[in-house]
């Protein structure tokens, strides 16, 4: 029985080796330009899905209500206060693709993104009615408006915050 | 000498005594239990049950002939007390304190599915002691031997938009109507005449499909508890009544009723909403305390004023007509009452005519131009004025305006027929007897004179009954609905509607109702022992729109203000035979 022509995975890794091996030798600064392009983009990736965590984040805290719980989320918590009539903001998926885009120096970043916005205003107590409908929790008027939401953010300390936030209309 | 059925004060007027705990426990002492008209039923006598309930107590009841019965909360020791039981087809309704307590339960039990309902009631549990309070537990009897049943009573808006006449066996007779799922609105015939309606929180259960429960605590009023149980078919009704009258006498009994079915108004939730309790509890995000509900005290939180503060305040502020600041994002007027109001009319500007009315001084005008009047009466100097106009139909105009100088700040809402030559006015005033910031009004009726009109001699606008019964939507403005409903010839309800469009709270007031035309009425209510508004409005059922004016003083001042509003008929209570002059004896 003749066993000298059987091929294994460790003999054909071990010619690719033996073949690749100059190759690699010849071509070592492009691999590294090819390289510096990786780790560029794992970073973008990475910035772009620490911004989307973020995003999620803060959009979870308004639609649960929960927007003071979102001031930390800010650079700066105390300009994190948001439109005290927005109730809950969902995906304008009629829109436009949200977009993320990081800055050159990987420290900022903007976001837009189409939003469904559904706005709460109250109306004003001024008869017996309206005082009636605000004491038995209603009295509010609810809207959904089509809006984008611009937003800007910094990367302090290794972690992304949100620097400012605006709604446009579309 | 003939009586009349009308008490010296009406309702929202008696001054009901404050009692203290211990005076209320001195009147619970003297009570074994609850008294009947009607022969009580004794269809437990001899029986032992155990009711178990949902986040709520279990009661072990053993039942002795006599009416007598003992229980024990909760596995606790065994308490005798005095009860009273009554039957309607398989429900068992029963009724008992808690003796040396300020506590007892109503219970019902639906003898052919097991599950029961369970009110707790009981004193002193609210600044104002008097009041019943009450808790909703929903559970079932324990069987031996056998699982737990899973479906219970419920919470329901099945029986919103219903009317009836009741009469119970101790002669005690009401029309009583549920527009709304959280609250009710009701005549009391016999004990009061009759002449106004008046509203109270109310819970509203399902058994089956046929019989219902129904409860009322009459908040801001005598604070007395009533709860039943109707058949919807037979109109028949067994339940209790647990309270203080007006004069502080207890009124504990269990009753038996039969009635009359007065009609059905419209529901305007979603098709397939049966959800009851729709005003929670609480504030969203809070727990609600035992008993918690949310109740309308218009008397507690209304401003109360001397006609001196009336004086000052309407010095420092009196408003006409202010021009509707613009709610930045919403682009909603701010005037809440006037998002429907539509545009008014210059059509007077320029016109000059006199108002005489038959039993009020005639009333002189110069119009300058479509918000700048003149006024005088007769013989007096002119005075400026704002006033704004709106013609509800060709020929008919509702205007009004403050009167400066007067010395009760009185401010006039007219509908003045230039097709008929006819005018009403509805005359608000203050100084009233009560509060002095709260609105009276007058009524007169007249003729317009101007040149080129020749008015009548003998007609005039009239009291019409046409609207009684009705009940009639209002959507002033996005997230501001309400709904009129008109159940005596003297007053209405309004009821508020929640987010879903089920009936929320309810209040009421005095009211009155002209005629201008077929299908166009003319209509005030009074906010009294409320916040003292007297509304005005122009109803015209053919368009479905209301236009209308509203007088206010408050401590924000004398304000006149238009209001207008898109409508929807719901439906009409037959309820006219109850209202028709009799020889004797009032009403009914």
């Amino acid at each position: 029985m003749n066993t000298d022509n059987t091929s294994t995975r460790r003999s054909f890794l071990k010619g690719g080796a033996l073949i690749a091996a100059p190759l690699a030798a010849v071509a070592a600064p492009s691999l590294v330009k090819a390289d510096d392009e990786l780790k560029a983009r794992l970073a973008k990736l990475e910035n772009e899905a620490a911004i989307r965590e973020l995003h999620q984040t803060w959009l979870r805290r308004i639609n649960t209500g929960a927007a003071d719980a979102a001031a930390p989320l800010f650079s700066f918590p105390e300009s994190g206060t948001f439109d005290q009539a927005v109730r809950s903001i969902a995906a304008d998926h009629a829109g436009q693709p949200d977009m993320i885009e990081i800055a050159a120096d990987g420290k900022s970043a903007a976001g837009q993104f189409h939003c469904a916005v559904e706005l709460e205003t109250a109306i004003a107590q001024d008869c017996t009615l309206a005082q009636m409908a605000r004491q038995q929790g209603s009295g509010f008027i609810r809207r959904t408006e089509r809006r984008v939401l611009n937003v800007e953010y910094e990367k302090a300390s290794g972690a992304w915050a949100i620097a400012k936030m605006e709604f446009a209309p579309v | 000498m003939p009586g009349t059925p009308y008490p010296k004060e009406q309702m929202h007027r008696i001054a009901y005594t404050k009692l203290s705990e211990q005076q209320i426990a001195d009147k619970l002492s003297k009570v074994s239990g609850p008294k009947s008209a009607s022969p009580l039923s004794d269809v437990f006598a001899g029986k032992s049950l155990r009711i178990v309930t949902d986040k709520g107590p279990s009661l072990a009841y053993t039942f002795s002939r006599g009416n007598r019965l003992s229980v024990a909360e909760n596995g606790g020791g065994a308490v005798d007390a005095g009860y009273g039981a009554l039957t309607l087809s398989n429900v068992a309704f029963f009724s008992h304190m808690i003796p040396g307590t300020q506590h007892g339960y109503a219970v019902v039990i639906d003898q052919g599915t097991n599950l029961v309902t369970v009110f707790e009631l009981w004193f002193s549990g609210y600044d104002d002691k008097r009041e019943v309070q009450r808790e909703i537990y929903f559970g079932y009897v324990d069987q031996a031997g056998q699982q737990a049943p899973t479906a219970r009573h419920a919470p329901t808006n099945r029986v919103e938009g219903k009317g009836f006449y009741w009469k119970q066996d101790a002669g005690a007779e009401t029309l009583e109507f549920y527009p709304s799922a959280a609250y009710s609105n009701f005549v009391e015939l016999s004990r009061f005449g009759g002449e106004l309606s008046f509203c109270g929180p109310s819970d509203y259960i399902k058994i089956n499909e046929d019989f219902y429960i129904y409860t009322r605590t009459e908040c801001e009023f005598s604070g007395i508890f009533t709860a039943y149980v109707m058949d919807l078919n037979r109109i028949e009704q067994v339940g209790v009544r647990l309270g203080f009258d007006a004069n502080d006498a207890l009124e504990y009994y269990v009753f038996r009723g039969k009635g009359e079915w007065l009609g059905q108004h419209a529901q305007f939730e979603k098709f397939g909403d049966e959800t009851g309790s729709p005003v929670p509890a609480a504030a969203a995000g809070q727990t609600p305390a035992k008993g918690a509900r949310r109740v309308y005290r218009p008397f507690k939180t209304m401003a109360k004023m001397t006609p001196a503060q009336v004086d000052a305040v309407c010095a420092k502020h009196t408003s006409a007509f202010a021009p509707r600041a613009i709610s930045p994002g919403a682009n909603a007027p701010v005037a809440s009452m006037a998002g429907n109001l539509g545009p008014s009319t210059n059509w007077l500007a320029g016109k000059s005519f006199t108002l005489r009315y038959d039993h009020a001084p005639a009333m002189e005008y110069r119009f300058d131009d479509a918000e700048n009047l003149q006024w005088r009466k007769e013989g007096r100097d002119w005075t400026k004025a704002r006033y704004q106009a709106f013609e509800s139909s060709p020929g008919v105009i509702l205007f009004g305006h403050l009167l400066e100088g007067e010395p009760n700040h009185d401010g006039h809402s007219i509908v003045a027929d230039f097709d008929q030559g006819l005018v009403t006015c509805f005359n608000g005033y203050l100084n009233t007897p009560y509060f002095a910031n709260e609105a009276g009004v007058k009524i007169h009726f007249g003729v317009i004179e101007m040149e080129g009109l020749i008015p009548p001699k003998y007609n005039r606008h009239q009291f019409t009954d046409e609207m009684l019964g009705r009940a009639v939507s209002q959507n002033y403005a996005p997230g501001l609905t309400s709904m009129h409903l008109y159940s005596t010839p003297h007053s209405l309800s309004w009821i508020i509607f929640t987010n879903a469009d089920t009936g929320g709270l309810e209040w009421s007031g005095p009211a009155a109702y002209v005629k201008i035309r077929d299908g166009l009425y003319f209509m005030y209510w009074l906010e009294e022992a409320c916040n003292g508004t007297l509304g005005t409005i122009l109803v015209n059922l053919h368009t479905m729109r209301d236009v209308g004016i509203g007088y206010n003083c408050g401590e924000n001042g004398l304000n006149m203000n238009a209001l207008g509003a898109h409508e929807r008929l719901a439906g009409q209570f037959d309820i006219k035979r109850f209202y028709q002059v009799k020889s004797s004896g009032g009403v009914v």
